[in-house]
């Protein structure tokens, strides 16, 4: 038994916020169907989409047909939640907005994924990724090796957004439980852009207060390179009760953060050589041990296919195999929120576009011959 | 108060970041939140004004002694009030002060227990505690930031992703908990991890059958861009984000140019072709861009259809905290913090139609609301004087000792 089981969601999202997000209410028991045009989606091009539309059914559907608007509300109607992630008018323009909606099907939840907040003055500008980085001022928070903007090879306001998606909607289906009623939730890119900043952007009266946004910034002053060209981010600060200190690992003098933030510039570029030839000398994976064996912090650092071996990861059972029906036998990385009583799991890998089209519909009265002649017609 | 999660009462006995982020969420999401500190103050609040606004708004706050038995015994007090207790402790530790999920339980056997961590409450570094670099490392992310391929060292993100990949799924879990609490009475624990969570950053990356990663786009080395059409520019005036990505946009970008014979030039005719050539291509348009200013530039890009941003410096955030959009949607929040005067901050993440929110408050003083949640637990005034002077709990001083 799972926690989300009987909570039907109509997914129509593309992107990576609207799928990524949806991924964990599928994994915690939720009847996902991923509504896409007949062929598919666009975006099942991209090598993402073997993860990201994993764990949920597929109905295609011709929205823009009247047939297949008609056939979509009668999927409405058994459906819990809604998602979307198209830009500024488009359900509108299919007479499928939440003012369209909700008088007609008062227990839905509406999540929408725009780009941009709706309502804003940018709200109908293109909303790729990058673009959003860019107007958040993303580019300019994070401090590098050379100076001006850095631009993040990781999707993050689409990423930050992902997190947020089935929180907004767990929120909603948690209130319809007191209420009775659904309503719209939004998570915009923009929001998750800002949920980045929460650290840094505290505006007061007495002056900004955040990180420094000078490099080297304060962990950065932990990745080292080991023996044989392997990196690794060892913590400048640790919980706990370490048993040895870092210098005594080492084997070079332990001096404390604070003296080392006064030192010379001149001091520091020492400072800093003794201890990057101290790590250089040292063979990654040994010195890892050594440091947990102490109750001291440190990652290897590498590309993200390397955490398919990480010993937390497997003990955890969070590297699962799934059987893609395009990509064959595949790694992924498994759910990561954990239930004691309702455990989630992967509930099968991405569906062949529209795979379950007929199974579904089937389900709500149309028969074969109904469906054969939808099909024809490129409805469905 | 308003919000979805009206009526729900969240004990957060979290410090520093990785705990207390989710319990910030819920009261944002119109949860009472009780932030319970440690006599000796959170971590956080010692040295760090900006990451400690940014994760403690909204909560009440009162310290206490857990290590008193008074002081455990109002902690449990607080408990048997809750539907949820949220905390970071690392494993064993809330066990041996008292207020582990059994005892938890004991005084409120229906309440949803959620414990944040490094690694997890199981496996080989299950004892470790840890924070948001190791999260960035073991993801990936500062492989490719880099990138190292291109030479450079590995990046951190100065954003603290580790910390909220742990909390953001915990409110997640706690939510899903809540729910099916109410639909069956079964009450439950929730456990995320800043490791586990940081996975998400690059779930997308998969292995074959073989063990041949998943493709993924490569940055650059200069870390300007995945590609010549989705990257940034230098422009005569500053910089502007390019995402030239679909296949029209090639042609209306050379005509903004000035360069429509590039349209049809072979070098650059597919996608495949640009990839390949992408640092000719790259060269090509760096060089076209620097020729005039980054407006004029997103201008006339915007009139041809191609997409492109100017990348904003914020000034550490004063122009989106200042932006009159952002402030009038809800996205933008600000309070009267007793020290620090008007406090500009990130506003609501997500926005709710019918049950709308509004975070109530900036975060607490330390001790800020002792006395007041004392008097609501029962306690009368001397009672009150009393958990005081043993030392069991304590209130703002008069000579405050904190930055925030």
């Amino acid at each position: 038994m799972q926690a989300l089981d009987g909570v039907r969601v109509l997914d129509l999202t593309g992107g990576i916020a609207g799928p990524l997000g949806v991924l964990q209410l599928a994994e915690h028991g939720a009847d996902v169907i991923k509504i896409e045009p007949p062929g598919g989606r666009p975006g099942r091009a991209e090598p993402a989409s073997v993860v990201y539309d994993r764990s949920r059914r597929s109905v295609t559907l011709d929205l823009k047909s009247a047939d297949g608007a008609r056939l979509f509300r009668e999927l409405l109607a058994t459906a819990d939640v809604l998602v979307e992630a198209f830009a500024a008018g488009t359900m509108a323009g299919l007479g499928l907005d939440y003012a369209d909606l909700r008088d007609e099907f008062p227990r839905l939840v509406y999540c929408a994924v725009p780009a941009w907040p709706s309502g804003s003055r940018f709200a109908d500008r293109p909303g790729y990724d990058a673009l959003v980085s860019a107007r958040a001022g993303l580019h300019w928070e994070v401090p590098s090796h050379r100076p001006g903007p850095v631009f993040q090879h990781s999707p993050v306001a689409s990423l930050a957004a992902a997190y947020l998606v089935p929180v907004a909607i767990m929120g909603a289906l948690v209130a319809r439980q007191r209420t009775g009623r659904g309503q719209r939730v939004e998570v915009s890119l923009l929001a998750g852009a800002m949920s980045l900043t929460t650290q840094n952007w505290n505006w007061t009266d007495s002056g900004q207060h955040g990180l420094p946004n000078s490099f080297p910034s304060i962990h950065q002053a932990g990745i080292y390179e080991c023996a044989n060209g392997e990196w690794i981010h060892a913590a400048m600060v640790t919980g706990g009760r370490p048993t040895r200190t870092e210098g005594e690992i080492l084997g070079i003098e332990d001096v404390p953060p604070a003296v080392v933030f006064a030192m010379s510039p001149g001091e520091r570029a020492a400072h800093e050589t003794k201890k990057a030839a101290a790590f250089a000398r040292r063979d990654r994976a040994e010195l890892i041990d050594e440091l947990h064996a102490a109750g001291r912090n440190a990652e290897p650092i590498g590309p993200p296919h390397e955490r398919f071996r990480h010993p937390q990861l497997l003990a955890t059972g969070s590297v699962v195999e799934v059987v893609d029906p395009e990509a064959g036998r595949t790694t992924q990385v498994g759910p990561v929120v954990f239930l004691e009583a309702t455990p989630g799991a992967v509930a099968g890998p991405r569906p062949v576009a529209g795979a379950h089209t007929d199974e579904v519909l089937g389900a709500l009265g149309h028969d074969a011959a109904e469906l054969a002649g939808l099909r024809a017609k490129g409805v469905i | 108060m308003s919000g979805p999660l009206e009526g729900i009462r969240v004990i957060d006995f979290g410090q520093f970041l990785a705990g207390p982020f989710g319990p910030m969420l819920l009261a944002d999401l119109g949860a009472e939140v009780i932030k319970v500190e440690s006599i000796h103050g959170d971590g956080m609040r010692h040295h760090n004004v900006g990451p400690f606004l940014g994760c403690q708004r909204g909560k009440r706050d009162i310290a206490l002694d857990l290590k008193k038995p008074e002081g455990l015994d109002v902690a449990l007090r607080l408990v048997a009030t809750a539907d949820v207790v949220h905390h970071n402790m690392q494993k064993g530790i809330a066990d041996r002060l008292g207020i582990g999920h059994e005892h938890c339980r004991a005084v409120r056997p229906d309440v949803l227990y959620c414990n944040t961590y490094m690694y997890g409450p199981v496996g080989p570094y299950s004892h470790l505690g840890g924070l948001d670099p190791l999260g960035q490392a073991a993801s990936g992310i500062e492989w490719e930031q880099g990138p190292v391929t291109e030479g450079n060292p590995p990046l951190w993100y100065r954003y603290g992703h580790g910390d909220i990949a742990a909390a953001i799924p915990s409110v997640f879990g706690v939510l899903v908990a809540l729910f099916h609490r109410a639909n069956t009475g079964v009450s439950q624990s929730v456990w995320t991890s800043i490791l586990h969570g940081s996975m998400l950053h690059t779930a997308d990356s998969w292995l074959t059958a073989d063990g041949t990663p998943s493709p993924r786009g490569t940055l650059d080395r200069e870390q300007l861009g995945l590609g010549a059409l989705y990257r940034l520019y230098e422009t005569r005036d500053g910089w502007l984000q390019l995402a030239a990505v679909r296949p029209e946009h090639w042609p209306a970008l050379c005509a903004v140019l000035g360069r429509a014979e590039l349209a049809s030039d072979p070098r650059f005719a597919t996608p495949d072709a640009r990839e390949e050539r992408r640092a000719e291509l790259t060269a090509l348009l760096a060089e076209a861009f620097r020729a005039d200013r980054a407006l004029a530039w997103v201008r006339a890009l915007d009139a041809a259809g191609v997409p492109a941003e100017i990348s904003a410096d914020t000034r550490d955030g004063e122009t989106l905290l200042f932006d009159e959009d952002l402030v009038r949607l809800g996205l933008v929040t600000e309070h009267a913090h007793p020290l620090l005067g008007r406090v500009r901050q990130f506003g609501n993440l997500m926005t709710f139609s019918d049950t709308p929110t509004r975070p109530e408050r900036p975060a607490p003083l330390y001790g800020e609301h002792t006395r007041e949640i004392l008097t609501e637990l029962g306690y009368d005034e001397s009672a009150v004087d009393d958990l005081h002077a043993r030392g069991a709990v304590a209130s703002a001083p008069e000579k405050y000792p904190y930055p925030v």
